[in-house]
């Protein structure tokens, strides 16, 4: 028996429940496995070198931050900056030359989530700062898609691209915006198409996001209420004239729409944390994604869509909850 | 079978099966009795004792000075050793009176039985009752049992709620009651029930406790004159506080920053219903109570009928004493309870626990990654994220505008927060510092 002095001296509660940030981290980084076979299958294997040297990217650039602020270094694995590595190279295209993933994965960690003063303190979504940054300073290369291979055999082919070889292509979501031709629903389903290295597979996107939103770490009125909006915004003009505007099933299941619901709205940092902020961030972010997808100039609009809502949510988040009994003491 | 839930709230482990199948046990009479003249919320008691006096068992030792305080008595005969400073539980100095037993005298003191006549009881009976007794709030929150049985003229009390939730993890001291003093409980409230003639009495339990049920289900028939209700809840962490228990078994909601009795409810806990029947049928003033010790760190988990004032250093011992593995020791249950720095502290009139915990490592806080984890359990919908960190800023009167007041320290945020922020302690940080400076 030791003596009774020296107990730990801390204010209750005395227990904690099993949640942490690096399982939160873990857990989603495990969840995009998935992602990141199809994704290997679809465009090859030099895919999974983008992946490595964008991990390997963002812990560098991490831990150099963190050193420079003379803070420990040893917080770089809390598995943050490998889920900020995954997204953005996710949201790359496939043909992406490996120096842009090192320059964006530098920026994404540096302006996206260190200058604000690291986790927990960023304001916009690091791996959208990081595409971003790409997109301003390389808009070629970013655009320049290629073909995912027929992987899925039993697909019907597609209408929007070329399949003799690996060919460059116009993504579905291009093509309906400037060609007015769409691919067929089942091949955006297994997302066997030209598009980002992640994003375009629904089938395998869900099945992570789907597990992370049963682990309640994905909000499932988030994904729902910009899921809806989108749904609905892109089904308004699609009834107005079906003619000149894709149908709504096809606006959810092209480009990275369910790439965002699940991966990028979800982010807790840089969305609202209150039930009601939550579909208000995914009823705005769907808004901006139909104008933006439908009138603007960059089809793939939803990354603009999420980084405004990104800017806006620090005041959704002032608003407070009605607390127990306030009704029935006004 | 219907079970009554809350909104919010957490499903902590339990670790109940420590102690929930040890019936209770009578703890030995200690050598010396260190007794706290603070045992209750409101103002300390003022010792009516000094230096050398003789006292019996039962005797008044420190009286209640007004409203809101309790009468402090001795429960064991001997001599007063005397009356020292001592720190409570948490740090708050307060006088301890010293009784060194006369084990002798203690025992050939008897309480004996004694009839009630039911047509006498009414709310003033009670009251009085109560506070010659000393009774208060058992389940740890100590409000004298006199005030909260005393509302004002104008309010109707139509619904009494026996609290038997005993949602803390580790505590067994209720369960153990109501299993083995099912009857003494169900008197206790047929007085409350005589006085104010509730049209609902509901008795309040977890479903983790099926025996407590079963008994209060068989037992309820020997109350016909009682408008009886078993009511199983839903076994949620913090089902057994006040408001929400009130809301979940009769969707009451309890305006902020009021009390039961605007919504015509009175709830109380098991060992204040049992310790309202002793001094009633014995005439057997609060000077034991039920305590669990349990955890991880102690040899033996028991529950344990305590006198107040026994020294928790002795319940250590008698149950065969605590591991190496122990870093913690805590008074109360581990979601609410207090952090004993050593063993030289007494048992308290609202000490339902005493834990030994062996949690290893105590991970420092990260920063908050905004996951919102503490709003969705906080039973009160509070925003604790925000209390927390306008607390860290100093900003307390944003904090109080953030509703800081309707916190009622159930913990749930803290245990739900995955990047460890300490968000209870910087909450009570800033309500401190609210009615210190008197923001």
């Amino acid at each position: 028996m030791s003596n009774n002095e020296g107990f730990v001296l801390q204010a209750a509660p005395h227990a904690h429940g099993r949640a942490s940030v690096p399982r939160i981290m873990h857990a989603v980084n495990i969840s995009l496995l998935p992602v990141v076979v199809i994704s290997v299958l679809y465009f090859g294997l030099h895919v999974l070198g983008l992946y490595a040297i964008g991990i390997v990217t963002c812990l560098a650039t991490e831990a150099l931050v963190k050193i420079a602020r003379g803070r420990s270094w040893r917080t770089i694995f809390d598995g943050s900056a490998v889920v900020t590595a995954l997204l953005f190279v996710m949201v790359l295209p496939p043909s992406i030359s490996p120096l842009l993933v090192v320059i964006g994965s530098a920026a994404a960690i540096f302006f996206g989530k260190e200058v604000f003063g690291g986790i927990g303190h960023n304001v916009f979504n690091p791996a959208l700062v990081g595409r971003a940054f790409i997109a301003a300073a390389y808009p070629v290369q970013i655009t320049t898609w290629t073909a995912a291979r027929e992987v899925f055999g039993f697909l019907p082919p597609s209408r929007t691209l070329s399949v003799v070889e690996a060919a460059t292509g116009a993504t579905p979501l291009a093509a309906a915006r400037f060609e007015g031709t769409t691919e067929p629903l089942i091949r955006l389903f297994f997302g066997q198409t030209a598009g980002s290295i992640g994003a375009t597979s629904v089938l395998f996107i869900l099945a992570g996001g789907l597990a992370l939103t049963a682990m309640g770490i994905v909000r499932w009125r988030m994904v729902l209420s910009f899921l809806g909006t989108v749904f609905v915004g892109t089904g308004i003009f699609w009834l107005i004239d079906s003619a000149a505007y894709a149908s709504p099933i096809f606006h959810l299941l092209a480009g990275g729409v369910m790439f965002a619901a699940f991966y990028m709205i979800t982010d807790m940092v840089t969305t609202p944390y209150t039930n009601t902020g939550t579909i208000i961030f995914g009823v705005g972010a769907g808004i901006l994604t139909v104008v933006i997808r439908l009138f603007g100039g960059f089809p793939e609009g939803v990354m603009y869509a999420i980084l405004l809502m990104n800017a806006v949510t620090p005041i959704i988040n002032r608003m407070n909850n009605r607390v127990f009994g306030a009704e029935a003491a006004s | 079978m219907l079970t009554f839930s809350l909104r919010g709230g957490i499903h902590p482990a339990y670790h109940k099966e420590l102690a929930s199948e040890h019936p209770i046990e009578p703890f030995p009479l200690p050598k010396r009795l260190e007794i706290p003249l603070s045992q209750h919320l409101g103002l300390p008691a003022a010792a009516v004792v000094s230096r050398g006096d003789e006292v019996s068992a039962g005797n008044v030792i420190a009286e209640a000075p007004k409203l809101i305080s309790a009468h402090v008595h001795t429960p064991a005969a001997g001599k007063v050793r005397s009356v020292v400073q001592k720190p409570l539980p948490g740090g708050r100095m307060c006088d301890y009176v010293q009784v060194d037993v006369d084990e002798e005298a203690t025992e050939a003191h008897e309480w004996r039985a004694r009839s009630v006549d039911l047509a006498e009881v009414d709310a003033q009976w009670l009251a009085r009752t109560s506070r010659e007794a000393g009774i208060v709030g058992m389940g740890g929150a100590t409000f004298p049992t006199d005030v909260k049985l005393s509302p004002p003229p104008t309010a109707k009390l139509d619904v009494f709620i026996l609290n038997g939730a005993e949602c803390e993890p580790y505590l067994t001291c209720d369960h153990r009651m109501m299993v083995e003093h099912t009857h003494e409980i169900l008197q206790g409230i047929e007085l409350a029930h005589t006085a104010f003639g509730f049209s609902r009495v509901i008795i309040g339990i977890e479903e983790n406790k099926p025996d407590a049920l079963e008994a209060f289900r068989r037992e309820s028939a020997r109350f016909p004159d009682m408008p009886l209700e078993v009511a199983p809840l839903e076994t949620r962490y913090p089902q057994g506080a006040e408001k929400v228990l009130i809301e979940s078994t009769t969707k009451r909601v309890v305006p902020a920053g009021k009390l039961p009795f605007e919504v015509g409810v009175v709830a109380a806990n098991v060992q204040t219903m049992y310790a309202l029947q002793q001094a009633a049928y014995l005439g057997k003033p609060l000077i034991e109570r039920i305590v669990t010790v349990s955890g991880a760190g102690i040899a033996t988990p028991k529950n344990l009928r305590v006198p107040v004032g026994t020294p928790v250093a002795d319940l250590a011992e008698f149950c065969g004493g605590f591991s190496e593995r122990t870093t913690k020791v805590v008074m109360g249950g581990p979601m609410t309870g207090i952090a004993l720095p050593s063993l030289d502290y007494s048992v308290t009139k609202g000490s339902g626990g005493l834990l030994f915990l062996t949690q290893q490592d105590y991970p420092d806080e990260s920063p908050c990654i905004k996951c919102g984890s503490c709003v969705d359990v906080c039973p009160m919908r509070l925003m604790p994220l925000k209390l927390a960190a306008f607390a860290k800023a100093g900003k307390f009167e944003e904090a109080k505008a953030t509703n800081l007041a309707d916190c009622f320290e159930c913990g749930c945020c803290a245990w739900a927060c995955p990047a460890n922020i300490k968000i209870l302690s910087w909450i009570k940080y800033a309500k401190n510092y609210v009615r210190v400076k008197g923001i």
